[in-house]
């Protein structure tokens, strides 16, 4: 947990530090007329502050319980996996549609986990596809992108 | 209107046709939602809010507090037939509830799960009714340095309450503060912290944000490990509880009502705090402590009064003062504002029909829950049997479809994918999510109040101890705080922790 601290902690301090010096460029005003970055200056330095508290506490603090790493043991190339399919699918959606896209995306999502059985993968990202299509753009008339198919 | 009169308004637009399947589809989603582990309140009421564009603000708001409740109702299934609890408000009903169904008393686990939830929900919306008015009355003689103060009473008690490190939720509370100022600037409108990136100009989106760091953040964190998961097969009879589960509840679900209803109107305190505390004070004052976490029916009646008396109280800041006191709860304030409609003092004022209508359908749906859930057990128990590799693929389309459909803007998908991989890391190194979200909703309101007393006071921060109500509540605030620093808080802290774990 000591090195996760560690870590955590000095991403917020490079975060306060960005947001500290956008708040000078944008203007911070005066107490009298407070501009707007006084706020995310007042909020940047405080975090600034206590992301280095947190970094000197995790230093003080005694832990017997080695470190593990951060990923092991667990199946993150699946969740990598699912993430670049995401990605994708807000890509190509307004591209191809609503309707091809879902069904492609479903299809995937179904053979990350049911490799062995295709088939019904396929025929569960059909009805999903179809369902939702029924219900959220004909019911409840959401907006979906038509795409170059015009469907 | 007086009293009465207004109660009776507040039925009528309950069992409008539109408003009565609205509040009858929120609980049943609700309850769904709940069985399910993995979408959660927030990320359910986001889905569902671009589909109430067409409607009313009225129906809107019955649909939102259809699924908070029913949310409740729902998670309490899953703690006592698998173990696993459907939401965060339902962890301590596993403690005994699955204990009483590995003896064969599922049905009466339940049975009281869904009674006291009624009963607790049913003294909540009378304390509902009885506090807010008053209280909206008193919050028009509120000004911005009163507002500031309350605010940050409110996001401290939320970091104070936190599970976990106090210094890392104050963290994730600035953060939020600064996700918040993204967009134009309320006084100057200039924009800010958009890096040129047009879609930011209005600031990053609740939907997206909510979807992303509490529904895909917990979907690839269960993909990150073995999905099964087990419902325990027992049959379900004497959903009615015996007159000794009466008799060993009454008290508990007094209780547990009542300190729900006192925790859920503090800012910070929500359902998930007073079924800890409510659990705690069951055990203390049993007779037979010992009997806890072993099938205690006190041990799930408490918890289950208290979730569902906090759900109700949590409203009434939101409709009083306008100060959202949980993540839910700013989801609420959100879709307010979507419609129009500001929160705060004067809604019961302007708008009867919706604070009436509101409380008039809380009366409905918890009928409705106890009429329809109890009967549709069956039902739940065959959802709860649903493979999560079939689930989560679902229940990533509708985070897609509810971020998409909100603007119709592929950049809102990449917003909540990003939020969905902050959550999942913030997961694993311990941060929370909850003051984060709170924060980001008050942050802009937060400002606006403190640069308006700061132009009132021309610069002097003594403003906010000057005034009395101000200085108390930021008197409270900084004790809470120092009270982190105590060697003894901090025992009694790690001890909670551990009983959690």
């Amino acid at each position: 947990m000591k090195t996760l601290d560690w870590t955590s902690s000095l991403f917020w301090l490079l975060v306060s530090i960005l947001v500290f010096a956008e708040s000078l460029r944008i203007g911070i005003g005066t107490v009298q007329n407070p501009g707007m970055g006084f706020m995310p200056f007042g909020a940047s330095g405080i975090l600034g502050i206590l992301s280095l508290v947190l970094f000197f506490q995790t230093a003080l603090r005694k832990e017997d319980v080695p470190h593990k790493p951060l990923f092991a043991g667990t199946m993150w190339r699946r969740v990598l996996f699912v993430l670049l399919v995401l990605t994708i699918y807000a890509r190509v959606m307004p591209v191809l549609g609503y309707l091809i896209s879902t069904f492609l995306l479903m299809s995937l999502l179904f053979w990350v986990l049911e490799r062995g059985r295709i088939g019904y993968g396929f025929l569960y990202s059909l009805l999903a596809t179809l369902f939702t299509h029924l219900v959220f753009s004909k019911w409840l008339n959401c907006q979906f992108p038509h795409g170059w198919f015009g469907f | 209107m007086d009293f009465f009169s207004s109660i009776i308004y507040g039925f009528q637009v309950t069992f409008q046709p539109v408003n009565f399947l609205f509040c009858g589809v929120g609980v049943l989603v609700g309850t769904l939602v709940g069985v399910l582990p993995g979408i959660g309140p927030a990320g359910a009421m986001a889905l569902l809010l671009p589909a109430t564009f067409s409607f009313s603000s009225t129906s809107t708001i019955i649909l939102l507090a259809g699924i908070y409740y029913g949310v409740q109702y729902g998670g309490s299934t899953t703690s006592i037939l698998v173990n696993i609890p459907g939401e965060a408000s339902s962890v301590m009903t596993c403690l005994d509830g699955h204990q009483m169904a590995r003896q064969g008393r599922a049905g009466p686990a339940l049975g009281i799960a869904a009674w006291g939830s009624f009963i607790a929900g049913t003294i909540s919306n009378i304390g509902l009714m009885l506090v807010a008015i008053p209280l909206a009355h008193a919050a028009l003689r509120l000004g911005p340095p009163e507002y500031f103060s309350l605010m940050c009473t409110g996001l401290i008690i939320v970091t104070y309450l936190a599970q976990g490190s106090v210094l890392k939720a104050v963290m994730m509370g600035l953060v939020g503060i600064l996700l918040g100022s993204v967009g134009l600037d309320l006084i100057s409108g200039f924009p800010r912290f958009t890096f040129g990136i047009n879609e930011l100009s209005d600031g990053i989106g609740i939907v997206p944000l909510v979807m992303g760091l509490f529904g895909v953040s917990e979907i690839l964190e269960n993909l990150e490990g073995d999905l099964k998961r087990e419902v325990f097969k027992t049959r379900i009879r004497n959903l009615w509880p015996s007159f000794k589960d009466w008799m060993d509840s009454k008290w508990a679900i007094v209780r547990g009502s009542i300190i729900g209803f006192v925790l859920g109107i503090l800012p910070g305190g929500g359902a998930v705090i007073s079924t800890f505390v409510s659990y705690a004070v069951e055990k203390k004052v049993s007779k037979n402590p010992e009997k806890f976490g072993k099938g205690a029916i006190e041990g799930v009646a408490g918890p289950e009064s208290a979730n569902n008396a906090s759900a109700g109280a949590s409203l009434i800041p939101l409709l009083s003062l306008g100060i959202p006191p949980n993540p839910i709860m700013a989801i609420f304030f959100s879709a307010l504002l979507i419609h129009g409609i500001q929160p705060g003092p004067l809604l019961i004022k302007q708008h009867p029909d919706l604070f009436w209508g509101l409380v008039a359908s809380l009366y409905l749906g918890n009928g409705l829950l106890l009429v329809l859930n109890l009967p549709l057990i069956g039902i739940w128990v065959k959802v709860l049997e649903v493979p999560y590799k079939i689930l989560f693929p679902l229940i990533l389309l509708f985070c897609l479809i509810g971020v998409y459909s909100m603007n119709n803007l592929s950049f809102d998908l990449y917003v909540m994918l990003f939020f969905g991989v902050v959550g999942w890391l913030m997961r694993k190194f311990g941060y929370e999510g909850a003051p984060l979200i709170l924060a980001y909703v008050l942050g802009p309101m937060l400002e606006n109040a403190l640069r308006q007393s700061l132009l009132i006071s021309q610069g002097s921060f003594l403003i906010f101890v000057s005034r009395p109500i101000s200085a108390v509540a930021l008197g409270f605030a900084c004790l809470l705080l120092l009270t982190t620093l105590l060697p003894n808080f901090r025992k009694r802290r790690q001890q909670y922790d551990q009983f959690k774990e």
